[in-house]
């Protein structure tokens, strides 16, 4: 959808990660990955399986420390905090494969979202508002998250990530695993989010849909960011239609 | 046998579980947060004997009351001794070589300690309740079974409400069903370790005085039900604390009526036997043996398959 909007200056990043290179044990996965998210707008990282994107987030969100490289939130440096000042500073992670407690209610895995105690005050006030966003959730608050289908189970994953109402909202592969018509729904309801001027940070192996909703995208290949720019450029670039969308419209890359 | 004595087998062995279950499950709340076999459990149960012995003999404390005394004191007690000695153990998804070590080192140091302090011939706790029991119909109950199970119940259904009403208590629940997530949404998991180690060690505490009541104690009390703890928390699934309440029920209930009961033997041809008393301590053995045999996830997974109902 990508509306028009004007010009985005350079210190309305909100987000800044340079030179990030991050190892699982001896294996190094992420090579000098720079990027940077906007306030206010949709950007997204698309790649390959096993390029390195959810390892990428895990690095923002502190879930993996970066041995080499920076991270900024606003200017300010992020990158030895532990998850959970990260967490007080706002940065909120809806993980790949939604990542609930199978044995708590809907309800309660949203409260966890306002786990810290800074957040506690507007717990009750904010699972208004999510069922307010997801209907659905609401008429089902007391069913143990295990027993959700894949789309309730993600509604509440994101539900979970927008209760303590993030300054940045990183989405780690929304649609996976979903029914067509249940991904239609999920990406509406993120560009509400969006719309609302929550940042988002997006991962999503549906490449088309999302760059429709993005406003910029990284292409990340192996460890490394390969392309960037406006998603109406990354639409028309050879490599992308070719890579992505080519085979994205027929069957998802997953 | 009649009616009436399988009858008061049953009403025994419910009681002896009220204890039971709060005798397991500080260790199911330790292994489930941190994946740590807590071998120092027997420790702390011999220690909470000692504790409303004490209470008992130097300042006049009901027994009752002193075990339930026992659980802040207690709670105090094993998160300093996180703090000293747990938190520096690596982290890891299952229990390592270097948390077992350790928690069997801790409960020698324990139990020599006590040797120092008690010496080594047995104690036991004799109230007035310890020798008087209430009638019902045929079936007489020693009044003591009946006020221990009574504290015990109470306690699991306090721990119930933390566990499901708290931040507290949904952060240990997190941990348990899901670490990555949990770290996700800002819980510490350090600060919830050493509360949650802290609880076990109350709860160890507070059922070890209860036992105390009904057994008599040495300083190496805590071993047999060391095993039974363990015994009830594999059953349970490891994890969870209905499960708990469940195993603790089919252990007693296997323990009251396996040496009650005459048993089937073949021995040139089918007879009748008893088990000799002494055999008790053979059935949470085999029990163990059994259980981890065929079903390794504990006897929720024939309820539910999908998750942990933590
Ligand atoms: N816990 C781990 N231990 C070791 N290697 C890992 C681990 N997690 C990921 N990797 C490796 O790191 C690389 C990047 O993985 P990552 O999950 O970040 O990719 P991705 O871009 O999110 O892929 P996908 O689209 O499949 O989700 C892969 O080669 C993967 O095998
Ligand atoms: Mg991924």
């Amino acid at each position: 959808m990508a509306e028009p909007q004007a010009e985005t200056k350079q210190n309305d990043k909100i987000l800044v990660a340079e030179g990030l290179e991050v190892s699982y044990g001896a294996t190094q996965v992420l090579w000098g990955v720079s990027f940077s998210v906007t306030r206010g707008k949709v950007t997204c990282m698309i790649g390959s399986n096993g390029a390195g994107k959810t390892t990428s987030l895990n690095t923002v969100a502190g879930m993996l420390r970066a041995k080499n490289g920076r991270l900024l939130l606003n200017g300010d440096d992020i990158t030895s905090l532990s998850p959970r000042d990260r967490v007080r500073r706002h940065i909120s992670l809806v993980p790949e494969g939604r990542q609930l407690w199978p044995g708590m209610s809907v309800e309660e895995n949203l409260l966890m979202g306002c786990f810290l105690r800074q957040f506690r005050p507007k717990a009750h006030p904010g699972l208004e508002r999510i069922y307010g966003l997801f209907p659905r959730l609401k008429e089902r608050r007391h069913q143990m998250a295990g027993t959700l289908s894949g789309g309730e189970q993600q509604m509440c994953a994101i539900g979970r990530g927008l209760m303590s109402e993030p300054q940045l909202l990183m989405l780690d592969e929304p649609s996976l695993g979903l029914a067509p018509r249940l991904v239609d729904e999920i990406f509406e309801f993120i560009t509400n989010i969006a719309r609302q001027g929550v940042t988002i940070l997006l991962v999503g192996q549906n490449v088309n849909y999302t760059l429709q909703i993005s406003h910029y995208g990284y292409v990340m290949e192996t460890g490394r960011i390969t392309l960037e720019g406006s998603t109406e450029m990354l639409m028309n670039n050879e490599f992308v239609r070719r890579a992505y969308l080519g085979i994205a419209e027929e069957t998802p890359s997953k | 046998m009649d009616a009436v004595e399988y009858l008061d087998l049953l009403l025994k062995s419910l009681l002896l579980a009220g204890v039971y279950a709060a005798m397991a499950v500080g260790m199911t709340v330790i292994y489930g947060v941190m994946k740590i076999v807590n071998l120092a459990h027997a420790g702390f149960l011999m220690l909470g004997a000692y504790f409303a012995l004490e209470m008992f003999q130097r300042f006049h404390v009901d027994p009752i009351l002193g075990s339930v005394l026992a659980l802040p004191v207690f709670f105090l007690f094993g998160m300093a001794v996180h703090w000293l000695l747990i938190r520096w153990l690596p982290k890891s998804d299952t229990p390592t070589l270097a948390s077992l070590l350790l928690m069997f080192g801790f409960w020698l140091v324990l139990q020599n300690i006590a040797y120092l302090i008690w010496g080594n011939e047995d104690q036991s706790i004799l109230t007035p309740l310890t020798l008087s029991s209430v009638q019902i119909g045929q079936i007489s109950i020693p009044k003591v079974n009946l006020v221990v199970f009574a504290a015990a119940v109470f306690c699991m259904a306090v721990l119930q409400i933390v566990f499901h009403r708290s931040w507290f208590g949904r952060s240990m629940r997190a941990l348990i069903q899901n670490p990555y997530a949990a770290q996700i949404v800002g819980v510490d998991d350090q600060k919830t370790a050493r509360l949650t180690f802290g609880l076990g060690a109350a709860f160890a505490g507070f059922a070890g005085g209860l036992l105390g009541m009904l057994f008599s104690f040495s300083p190496d009390f805590g071993r047999p039900f060391l095993l039974r703890s363990f015994v009830i928390i594999v059953l349970g699934g490891l994890e969870s604390v209905s499960g708990v309440a469940l195993g603790a029920i089919l252990l007693a209930i296997l323990e009251t009526f396996g040496i009650n009961i005459p048993l089937p033997v073949y021995w040139h041809g089918w007879s009748f036997h008893y088990l000799p008393p002494s055999y008790q301590q053979v059935i949470p053995f085999a029990l163990l043996v059994v259980v981890l045999l065929i079903l390794p996830k504990g006897l929720s997974s024939l309820f539910n398959r999908k998750w942990k109902a933590a």
